[in-house]
């Protein structure tokens, strides 16, 4: 038996992300690199390390060997802890035969034995594929302050964003009234944010009883969530305001990457006071050659600049070459773009290669952006 | 390699190095926007296979061991083996040309006694290479010598190295203050365990004895190898060697072998976000470390984690450390900016380079 955790964090990363197309073809989604060195699940797990929590199950499944190498022991994170720490939950085998995790409610359900070795009293479930900074232990505040049996996080959304997300309405004491995934004509404009803490009884119970109805998706926000509404369970909201973005479509993945470049942005990647931790390569500064150029950009490590950079991500070791051009695009790391190559408003996949003299994507914003996945090589 | 263990002196003189060592020592030395000199022997001697490390920390050790730590960035934090820090000294060193202390050595011989390892492989903090030690551990059992001893060639008067005669293959004499073209030690060797305690016991009365000033009388006595290094190696001494083979990494060709992604030099990780360069950034032929913010002019300079420069700041063929700031409209030429310094909007500092180090 472990020691007692009052609240642990549940992270579900097995998504796949098939919006991103080619940058998903052969990793998971949380997988995916983002900011010039991190990759999407970092932004959860440095919210769970800046939240002091410090027992963390990762739920894997798509494509999973990338992740859970890159989380190994979860020193990243300073989740490499004796008690506690991060575990990799992939789907299992028992003696009654193994499945696969067939929704977000079931994969929890599956891994029931793991909550109950900590005890918690609150468990927090989170999605590995948002960009966002939280501080949950305010959240967890809300949570008790309300005896509630599920807390959701939610923000104000644009309402012609509102039929994409699951849309809450609730009372001015936060008391969850209605809830409906994906409306197509909504009622309110709170999206959930996929935040869920519940109080450990009632998440056991109600995946308990909705493993039990063939009828299920086994998922929290189209099973889980309208059915503990219907029973009258305490519902409330977490009102969260500050950046939150899925980056989960190549537009919103370009241009959440892009303000990432403003002077002042919306989310501040380089705010020390939260911050973003990652697995860090041990690579050399970056080099800015005698003929190179590099404006409002961000530049990882081991990367080397030898053309033009403007209005871009030149991820970690990355090469520009001589006169190549590299314009509103995001490298992904170890990216090679060789000499006089041409790139412009592209997102080049990890180890990808555009060779010499080739022109990639294009300026005109009626043309979708350019993409191309990992190791591919741009003639 | 369990049959080598690694043993790396820190302990060095330091008058050369003026203000630059003042409260650190040259093995704790920011070096190559991202490193500390340390991080070149301790990583060499991992990615060799070796994996029980002992490190001679001098009298400044501070800085040095809130480096190093438990060896967790050089996976040198285990169960078998792994990082022992080992107290050295520089009281009273005789000559600034002493290189190994027998004394400090002999001060951690436990670490020696305790160890099954035949072959000890020591090395000195501050050696800037890329070197495998492998090829030269394999000569060293392969032919059977005492001692096999790294070396190269100078290509330029390095003063503070010791020289070294090769004759056949062997080493005949040491001599001070080798020119350019001669050859000189690399202060790296290999010798067996079993030797190197007899040294040790041999020279018990003599306090202050260097390890080659040791077995200088006994070079015909023994089977003393040299190896040559090819590859690119520098030995810092002196502030003037810190600006020039710093300045060196803007050489692609330099950077290319020292941080090749083969065998990696390791260093403590320390979290920032990429460099980010922003309205009037305009860097030629320099070195940018990550967490850094760039509004100004950098030209041949090299700037380490989370340096911020200014809006309209210049600077030119600099070394700015971690942390420091520039504020808009300064100019700094020629200068060694030491860590978390600021230099004041408008403001003009410019100096000869090597020796012009500016700290708090």
């Amino acid at each position: 038996m472990a020691n007692k955790k009052p609240f642990i964090a549940m992270l579900l990363a097995g998504g796949q992300g098939s919006r991103l197309g080619a940058l998903t073809k052969h990793i998971a989604k949380p997988a995916v690199s983002f900011g010039g060195k991190y990759r999407i699940i970092d932004f959860a797990l440095s919210n769970c390390a800046n939240s002091h929590i410090d027992t963390v199950g990762v739920l894997t499944q798509y494509r999973p060997y990338l992740l859970n190498t890159y989380i190994g022991t979860g020193s990243s994170w300073d989740l490499d802890s004796h008690d506690g720490g991060v575990a990799i939950l992939p789907p299992y085998a028992t003696e009654t035969g193994g499945q696969w995790y067939a929704g977000t409610a079931d994969a929890i359900y599956q891994n029931l034995d793991y909550i109950n070795l900590y005890d918690p009293d609150y468990v927090i479930i989170l999605s590995g594929d948002h960009i966002y900074r939280m501080d949950y232990r305010k959240m967890l505040r809300t949570h008790i302050d309300n005896q509630a049996d599920l807390t959701i996080a939610v923000m104000t959304v644009p309402w012609e964003e509102a039929p994409r997300l699951g849309i809450l309405a609730a009372d001015e004491t936060g008391k969850i009234y209605d809830f409906e995934e994906k409306p197509k004509q909504p009622k309110s404009n709170l999206a959930s944010m996929g935040i869920y803490i519940f109080s450990k009884k009632v998440l056991e119970d109600s995946l308990i009883a909705d493993s039990r109805d063939p009828d299920s998706e086994h998922d929290f926000g189209k099973n889980i969530i309208p059915t503990l509404l219907s029973q009258g369970k305490r519902l409330f909201v977490h009102r969260f305001e500050g950046f939150w973005k899925d980056v989960g479509t190549i537009p919103s993945f370009h241009e959440t990457s892009m303000d990432l470049l403003e002077a002042h942005p919306q989310f501040d990647i380089m705010a020390e006071d939260f911050p973003i931790l990652t697995k860090d390569d041990s690579l050399p500064p970056h080099y800015v050659g005698p003929k190179g150029s590099v404006e409002h950009a961000f530049v990882g490590n081991g990367s080397i600049v030898l053309g033009q950079v403007e209005h871009s991500i030149i991820s970690n070791g990355c090469t520009v070459g001589e006169g190549a051009t590299v314009t509103d695009s995001i490298l992904l790391p170890n990216v090679t773009v060789e000499k006089g190559a041409v790139v412009t408003r592209a997102i080049v996949g990890d180890g990808a290669t555009v060779k010499a003299g080739a022109v990639f994507g294009s300026a005109d914003t009626n043309v979708p952006i350019a993409v191309v996945g990992d190791d591919a090589v741009v003639e | 390699m369990d049959r080598v263990i690694g043993l790396i002196a820190a302990n060095f003189e330091t008058r050369g190095m003026g203000e630059l060592t003042e409260d650190r020592t040259i093995g704790s030395l920011p070096y190559g926007g991202n490193y500390r000199v340390i991080d070149f022997p301790l990583s060499n001697m991992v990615n060799s296979g070796i994996n029980t490390i002992g490190l001679i920390t001098p009298y400044k050790y501070r800085s040095i061991i809130d480096h190093v730590g438990a060896g967790k960035a050089w996976d040198l934090d285990r169960k078998n083996g792994g990082l022992f820090v080992l107290p050295g000294s520089v009281f009273g060193v005789h000559s600034e040309n002493s290189h190994f202390l027998l004394r400090d050595i002999r001060r951690n011989v436990i670490y020696l006694e305790r160890s099954p390892a035949p072959y000890i492989l020591v090395t000195a903090a501050n050696v800037i290479s890329h070197m495998d030690y492998r090829p030269l551990i394999m000569e060293h059992i392969r032919s059977g010598a005492d001692i096999t001893m790294a070396y190269n060639t100078c290509d330029r008067d390095e003063p503070h190295r010791l020289g070294v005669n090769v004759e056949n293959g062997r080493v005949t004499a040491f001599k001070p203050n080798p020119l350019k073209y001669e050859d000189a030690m690399l202060d790296t060797f290999v010798i067996s365990r079993d030797l190197l305690m007899k040294i040790i016991e041999w020279y018990s009365a003599i306090d202050y004895l260097d390890f080659f000033e040791a077995i200088e009388g006994d070079l015909d006595k023994m089977d003393i190898r040299a190896w040559k290094y090819e590859g690119y190696a520098r030995q810092m001494f002196t502030s003037r060697d810190y600006f020039e083979y710093s300045m060196e990494v803007l050489n692609l060709d330099v950077a290319g072998e020292l941080f090749s992604r083969e065998r990696p030099i390791s260093t403590k990780a320390a979290e920032s976000a990429p460099a980010k360069y922003l309205d009037g950034a305009k860097v030629r032929n320099s070195m940018v470390a990550s967490g850094s913010v760039i509004e100004g002019e950098v030209d041949h300079s090299i700037l380490f984690r989370g340096v911020k420069i200014g809006k309209g700041a210049v600077v030119r063929n600099s070394i700015i450390m971690q942390k420091a700031v520039i504020e808009p409209g300064a100019v700094v030429e020629n200068v060694i900016l030491d860590k978390s310094q600021t230099v004041k909007a408008g403001s003009v500092i410019k100096g000869t380079g090597d020796t012009t180090f500016i700290k708090a």
